[in-house]
């Protein structure tokens, strides 16, 4: 089962999220509401997979993509953000995300974002 | 007339709302002006609409001197958008559209031109913010033209026919700062109680769909 980290400071979002997850996989969800309850999360559980907000309290998610890259940089995070402009997006890839998802996330987009996730995941072994 | 409650969970959905709006309405004009914006967490607040102006003035920072965009939109979500920066502001303002090369010009031409830079500012983030959160909730609003003030936030003319002074009013808030720029606004969105009530059956219809 692949084990998911869910960072957003809406819980709304979240929910969003977990809804837009494919019906036919099981995931074990790690939920975190800003970045730096996500670094300890990351850290506990370490998870194959994290979608990030970037725009929260307490610890942006530019700065905990970050850190847990420091952490461990071969961890695959796929940002889920409100913030669709260009420079975000380019420093969101530079940081090390595998790729970003726009709000509202859809079914489609959510999946097409795990199977390269899961792609990548293969890629490491 | 009886106080309308959001739920926290209402209260949520349209906090995210306001997060996808203000994000598309950042990247729109950032594009325009090449230059990214700092996004803040919005915030949610319910208040009588006879504070109204108290409120905006609180919002605004009484102790500054600022300048404000106001535009109305008229739907099922109906209220007032208003764009506040402090009065400094609009100089910069205009240098971020490539016009700084204006010194030789007249005051009445460099205010003018403050002014038609606030104006298309306004208009870029209000419009987008405004109409992704009603494309989301099935709404389609018109716009009156956007109107500019100076240093004049309590004196923005507040129809009554829009803001019954005894309903309640909702209003919506980012804080926002442009990159490498020293300048910070608010764009604060504000919607009467007819507005709310509608707002809340949308935002429950929206959730609907993910439960």
């Amino acid at each position: 089962m692949i084990t998911l980290l869910i960072v957003d400071d809406s819980p709304i979002a979240r929910q969003i999220l977990k809804k837009c997850l494919p019906k036919e996989s099981a995931f074990s969800i790690i939920e975190a509401a800003d970045g730096q309850e996500a670094l300890e999360k990351y850290r506990q559980y370490r998870p194959e997979i994290t979608f990030m907000d970037m725009t929260m309290p307490v610890m942006d998610g530019f700065q905990a993509i970050a850190e847990i890259k420091q952490i461990d940089p071969q961890a695959i995070i796929i940002a889920a953000t409100a913030d669709v402009q260009q420079k975000a997006r380019q420093r969101i890839i530079e940081l090390g995300a595998l790729m970003q998802l726009a709000k509202p996330v859809s079914p489609k987009a959510v999946r097409n974002a795990l199977a390269k996730a899961e792609q990548a995941l293969r890629e490491q072994l | 007339m009886a106080d309308i409650q959001f739920s926290g969970v209402e209260k949520d959905i349209l906090q995210e709302l306001m997060n996808i709006g203000f994000g598309q309405a950042a990247a729109d004009l950032a594009q325009v002006i090449d230059l990214s914006i700092e996004l803040s967490v919005p915030d949610i607040q319910l208040f009588k609409a006879c504070e109204l102006r108290k409120h905006i003035g609180t919002e605004a920072d009484s102790d500054q001197e600022f300048s404000l965009v106001e535009q109305y939109f008229l739907g099922k979500f109906k209220g007032i958008a208003l764009l506040v920066f402090p009065a400094t502001s609009g100089k910069k303002l205009v240098s971020l559209f490539g016009l700084q090369d204006q010194s030789n010009k007249p005051t009445q031409h460099l205010e003018l031109l403050e002014k038609e830079v606030m104006m298309e500012v306004g208009n870029i983030l209000i419009g987008a913010c405004v109409g992704k959160i009603t494309e989301l909730l099935n709404d389609v609003v018109i716009y009156s033209p956007p109107r500019v003030m100076i240093q004049d936030v309590r004196n923005s003319a507040l129809p009554r026919n829009l803001f019954d002074p005894s309903s309640m009013a909702i209003s919506m808030k980012t804080v926002f700062h442009f990159e490498q720029q020293e300048i910070s606004g608010q764009l604060l969105l504000i919607a009467n109680q007819e507005s709310i009530t509608w707002l809340k059956s949308a935002l429950n219809a929206f959730m609907e769909q993910y439960q």
